[in-house]
């Protein structure tokens, strides 16, 4: 780690419309060092980081690289400051092989013709120098993530960047193939890279950074070096005065002490033999047997892709599996619809809120009672007592801080984190056995995850059932009594929580079973 | 009903388009004063002025509404002319077969079978949508060349009335016309059929299950689909729907205004339909409002010509303008 | 024999329309920007290189009269979608209603209501010496006016561009993935827009093809939908530049076939021929949109500072 600060971010200020999402942060970045840029959803991480590869555009401050100020307009001039970024959803183009995606944008030796042989040997020296083999010549959308990730790694080593920021990149990956990341970032450092790592995990950050910032609610709170670092620095700096970390959830050092699960009683959900082929012919589900019991939480972990949303999506009833049945609270329910399903006391949390699980053009009381929209007390069947969805609309706004101008607000106006609250308040609206949810904390800021967990520890409470799907293996950890690891569509094994175990979970994520 | 501010960015598109335009008919050497007058006013100069408005505001709001339903499923019904074409002909058919039906009895029928054959030319292109996952655009557009073709069959068939100088048919029995409302000037019932089809609509789409499942299909077909909205049933629902309102369209023409099939009678009522649509931005209760208005302006488009020798296209420039300038003016409230 | 060469001829003749029309649409669609005024622009296209050809007595410059006209709705549609982000469809529903009212206002103001229209004169053949000599195939091919060497020079011309140069490799990631292509310096408006233009421009011309090749005249509706058959016509090439040339050459078949068909037996009611074009369409469609390739960000504006839901 150098002394001289290879790019200063000085009192950055942002606005999206009303709201601030950055107000007068300042950061430094010393060459040759890879510094953390800690916090919470909403915190402003991305934000700043955006900010700096010119895909935003700062309302007010100064950006300094080697000592000058610059004017980073577009992606192009931070290029052009050997700045690069590897987003949290990839940028790819699904079609292209992976040596256009790299050189796409760039200057090439052949441009009339496309030969792109020389292109494709200098990628080859990047993959040998830095540990990232990839075949050259494969077409993007063929290849699984982590191998996609290395490609969004390639493009900016292609480009020579002597900065790279890097986007929550081991959400996707095992644990083994975070270590693996990890020791790729140390050879660049060593070569003289600064790299800022983006995360909301503060152990990860302990394993890997020299420097560490941490964001809160757009500020920065403090900055610190590893060695002066803590858990307990960190935790408080995240969230502020206002939670109470004793009593939380998510900060709970042990995993979290439950009731144990008594199996006797009739599962809420069983899947037997479940079987999902694809309209291709493609296997997407095989052979699921899984059994989810009053009062418990049973949580899928998995690499994402592995077929956690086709799972879902059986279980919520929106796909008919094509072979094996499925059971709710002892009837056979195989091939019913979601709309019978929430009737008889299901709630879906989808993953893609985007697509799947949010009406922009609609109001929030459209988008709060949508699957429900056929029942008691929102309607008779035929017509629909808009007076009461208004009402209870706004008592749930209420609940669950949903920041909206009120139940008749377009929902294209909410934020991402909001939208997110709006599919957890429409989950617990009705009377709900089985709570089928995928990712349900993505996008929300450390307080919310915490409401989100103590609701969910309630529902044990009433003997409710819940599937908990997430690609955040801490989260399951804390969470769930039991855990099924789901490979390319199939449990490879169902852990109790006394072998839970990140490296043993993450051996199973990556398709190894465990010898008996 | 509507607070009076949420109108005020439709007035200003109006006094721009006409302001733009007025530039141009000035440039052009025509006294703008006479013309805007003529425009604005000959619906109410005179009792015939009126109920001509009244005429034109019948078919000019089911077709907006026609292209209005759909569009609050995210589809673009642009077959509203051939809906309306073939639904005339259906009217004409029955109007023409039955003559010896008395009046109760023929005129429903009549009516009838210009909403079912406006139904059924929408269910084809929804269908393909269904089926094929045709886009419903090009389908409707398509499906409007090949009634043009019919309704040439059909006037120029064993119906086809020789004594005309122009393709047309023979009148149908009189016990199938339209009571009037009014004899002099002559305004026919069809206006009550078209007000009660506003209400229809607006009570389906604002009050009913189905009608909340038609707009949140619209608003994001996939998330409707996971929480159980059968999407494609609802393509196909405000594709008919549409066909047979636009069918209904035709068959008051035919019933209550020519009393035959005219090759011709569905003048631009289509393009016309679709603008008060998108001025009305989708919205079932601004249509009749919007179609109002632009009936008043086609009406003094005519007269406009007739006196002033300003071709009508003027006018048509007029109202493309307002709905561009409405457009724009939400990106300005974005802002 | 001569009336296959004949037959052959025509449908040559009668495929630029669809070629310029369908390479325009392509080429905007590529980037995104899914142009559906087409019919607005050709009628425009149609009229203002007809009212220019008349008033300058030269089609060259009618032609570039259509080129401009077209180029304008084409910036007008990048700039309302791409800058201001107005819906797709909307907007070129409203571009298609002004090129209507346009077509028809401006002859009648430049010429007035007459029961005899002016005529222009058509544009000549362009032999190619020599080789337009080849018996069967010479005539064929090289026998033909400027437009239809044009057109197939053009698709050749994009389908080498979008394939084998940098540009074109940046221009279809526009329309793949806006977001990918700008994170790595790909100047996406600029693509959108130039695309646009480009688009507009070639659609116009097809337009003015109309009167200066068929009729020698402007009449309303004398498009006859072939800017919207554009649009299936598109779909059908798979946004590829030589499938959509191929394609093109099955419309103007489908096209000559119902006139050759009307001028050699009355026997079947001319209507149904009259519907022979839009039919057949409907009856490809059928076949070949499930599998068609689409742009994956067609229709689908883009903003850089859009936060992700």
């Amino acid at each position: 780690m150098d002394d001289e600060a290879i790019v200063e971010l000085r009192d950055i200020r942002k606005s999206f419309d009303a709201n601030v999402a950055l107000d007068g942060v300042s950061l430094s970045l010393l060459r040759a060092e890879i510094h953390g840029l800690l916090g919470g959803n909403g915190a402003g991480k991305t934000t700043l980081m955006n900010i700096l590869y010119g895909l935003y555009r700062k309302d007010s401050g100064e950006i300094l690289i080697r000592g000058q100020k610059v004017n980073i307009q577009s992606p192009r001039d931070a290029i052009q400051h050997k700045i690069g970024m590897v987003h949290q959803h990839f940028l790819q183009i699904g079609s292209y092989t992976v040596l256009e995606n790299i050189v796409l944008g760039t200057e090439v030796a052949h441009r009339f013709t496309m030969n792109l042989e020389e292109e494709a040997r200098k990628v080859q020296n990047l993959c040998e120098r830095f540990g990232l083999q990839v075949d050259v010549k494969a077409t993007l959308d063929t290849l699984p993530i982590g191998t996609r990730q290395k490609v969004e790694i390639l493009k900016a080593l292609y480009r020579g960047v002597e900065v790279l920021i890097l986007d929550e990149p081991t959400t996707n990956l095992t644990p083994q193939e975070v270590d693996t990341l990890f020791e790729s970032l140390r050879e660049m450092v060593k070569e003289g890279m600064s790299i800022v790592f983006i995360t909301h995990k503060l152990r990860e950050v302990m394993g890997i950074c020299d420097r560490i910032t941490i964001l809160r609610e757009g500020r920065k709170i403090t900055s610190m070096l590893r060695s002066d670092a803590s858990e307990e620095l960190f935790v408080r700096a995240m969230v502020g005065e206002d939670m109470n970390i004793e009593k939380s959830v998510f900060f709970a050092r042990e995993t979290y002490a439950t009731a144990s699960v008594d199996r006797t009683f009739t599962p809420i959900l069983e899947l037997k033999n479940l079987q999902l082929v694809s309209k291709e012919g493609v296997p997407l589900l095989k052979d699921i047997n899984v059994a989810v019991y009053p009062g418990e939480i049973l949580g899928v972990a998995g690499v994402a892709g592995n077929g956690q949303h086709e799972l879902a999506e059986c279980a919520a009833g929106v796909v008919r599996p094509t072979g094996g049945r499925i059971w709710m609270d002892g009837e056979d329910v195989t091939g019913a619809s979601i709309a019978d399903l929430a009737a008889k006391g299901l709630a879906y949390i989808p993953e893609d809120r985007l697509h799947d699980g949010f009406l922009p053009r609609a109001n929030v009381a459209q988008n709060l009672i949508l699957g429900y929209h056929r029942l008691q007390p929102y309607s008779d069947g035929r017509f629909i007592d808009w007076k009461t969805v208004f009402q209870k609309s706004r008592e749930f706004i209420q609940e669950y801080n949903i920041k909206t101008g009120g139940p008749q607000d377009p929902g294209g106006n909410l934020s991402g984190g909001n939208i997110q609250r709006v599919m957890i308040a429409r989950a617990f609206s009705m009377p709900c056995k089985l709570l089928v949810a995928h990712n349900p904390t993505r996008g929300l800021d450390i307080a919310s995850m915490d409401f989100v967990y103590r609701k969910l520890l309630e529902r044990k409470n009433r003997r409710n059932a819940t599937l908990l799907i997430s690609e955040d293996l801490d989260e399951l950890m804390l969470m769930s009594d039991r855990i099924a690891v789901i490979y390319r569509g199939q449990i490879l094994d169902v852990l109790e929580r006394s072998r839970f175990d990140k490296y043993t979970i993450g051996r199973l994520m990556s398709g190894i079973r465990e010898v008996a | 009903m509507m607070p009076v501010r949420r109108i005020i960015p439709y007035l200003i598109a109006i006094a721009a388009s006409f302001a733009a335009a007025g530039i141009f008919i000035a440039a052009m050497g025509f006294d703008v004063g006479r013309a805007y007058a003529t425009i604005l006013f000959t619906s109410f100069r005179t009792p015939n002025g009126f109920v001509q408005t009244l005429l034109k505001f019948i078919p000019l709001t089911l077709q907006a509404l026609a292209f209005t339903v759909p569009l609050s499923a995210g589809k673009f019904n642009i077959g509203g002319e051939g809906q309306m074409i073939v639904g005339a002909i259906g009217a004409a058919a029955v109007g023409i077969l039955f003559p010896e039906l008395p009046i109760y009895l023929l005129v429903p029928l009549v009516i009838l079978a210009g909403v079912l054959a406006g139904a059924l030319w929408g269910l084809i292109p929804a269908w393909l949508l269904y089926r094929f996952n045709i886009n419903e655009i090009l389908t409707t557009v398509l499906l409007n060349f090949v009634s043009f073709a019919l309704i040439d069959i059909a006037a120029t068939g064993p119906w086809r009335d020789p004594a005309a100088g122009h393709p047309t048919t023979i009148p149908i029995s009189a016990s199938g016309y339209l009571p009037m409302l009014i004899r002099e000037p002559p305004l026919h019932s069809g206006l009550i059929l078209a007000v009660l089809v506003v209400a229809a609509v607006y009570i389906f789409t604002s009050r009913t299950v189905s009608g909340y499942e038609l707009v949140a299909t619209g608003a994001n077909p996939g998330a409707a689909a996971v929480f159980g909205i059968n999407v494609r049933r609802m393509f196909v629902l405000s594709l008919v729907m549409a066909g047979a309102i636009a069918g209904l369209s035709g068959a008051i023409e035919v019933a209550g205004v020519q009393h035959r099939l005219i090759v011709g009678l569905q003048s631009n009522f289509l393009v016309l339909g679709l603008i008060i649509g998108l001025i009305a931005k989708g919205n079932n209760l601004a249509v009749p409002f919007v179609a109002f208005f632009i009936a008043v302006l086609e009406v003094g488009a005519s007269a406009m010509q007739r006196t002033l020798m300003i071709p009508v296209e003027m006018v048509f420039i007029v109202e493309a303008l307002v709905l561009l300038f409405v457009l724009l003016s939400d990106v300005v409230r974005r802002r | 024999m001569d009336s296959t060469v004949d037959f052959l001829r025509l449908i040559l003749l009668s495929m630029v329309p669809f070629v310029l029309a369908g390479q325009g649409t392509m080429i905007g669609g590529r980037t995104g920007v899914f142009n559906v005024a087409q019919e607005g622009i050709m009628l425009t296209g149609a009229s203002i290189g007809f009212l220019v050809s008349y008033l300058s007595g030269s089609n060259p410059l009618g032609m570039l009269a259509a080129l401009v006209a077209g180029g304008i709705f084409g910036l007008l549609l990048a700039y309302l979608t791409t800058s201001l982000r107005m819906d797709q469809f909307v907007i070129g529903l409203a571009l298609f209603f002004i090129g209507l009212g346009l077509s028809t206002l401006l002859p009648k103001l430049v010429i007035g209501v007459t029961l005899t229209p002016p005529l222009i004169p058509t544009i000549q053949d362009v032999p190619i010496p020599l080789i337009s000599r080849i018996p069967f195939v010479g005539p064929i091919l090289f026998n033909q006016n400027v437009l239809v060497y044009f057109s197939i020079l053009l698709s050749v011309g994009f389908w080498y561009f979008l394939y084998h140069t940098k540009t074109g490799l940046e221009l279809r990631s526009v329309g793949e993935n806006p977001m990918a292509a700008d994170s790595l310096g790909v100047n996406t408006v600029v693509m959108r827009y130039a695309a646009a233009i480009i688009g507009g421009m070639l659609i116009g011309l097809a337009g003015a093809y109309l009167p200066m090749v068929y009729t020698g005249t402007f009449t309303e509706g004398m498009v006859k939908g072939r800017g919207w058959l554009a649009i299936a016509l598109t779909f059908f090439g798979g946004w590829n530049p030589m499938p959509i040339l191929f394609g093109s050459l099955f419309f103007a078949g489908v096209e000559v076939l119902a006139y050759r068909v009307q001028v050699i037996s009355s026997a079947l009611p001319y209507q149904y021929l009259l519907m022979l074009p839009y039919v057949a369409t409907i009856l490809v469609m059928m076949v070949t949109f499930r599998k068609a390739r689409v742009p994956a960000f067609l229709g689908q504006n883009y903003d850089r500072e859009k936060r992700a839901l």
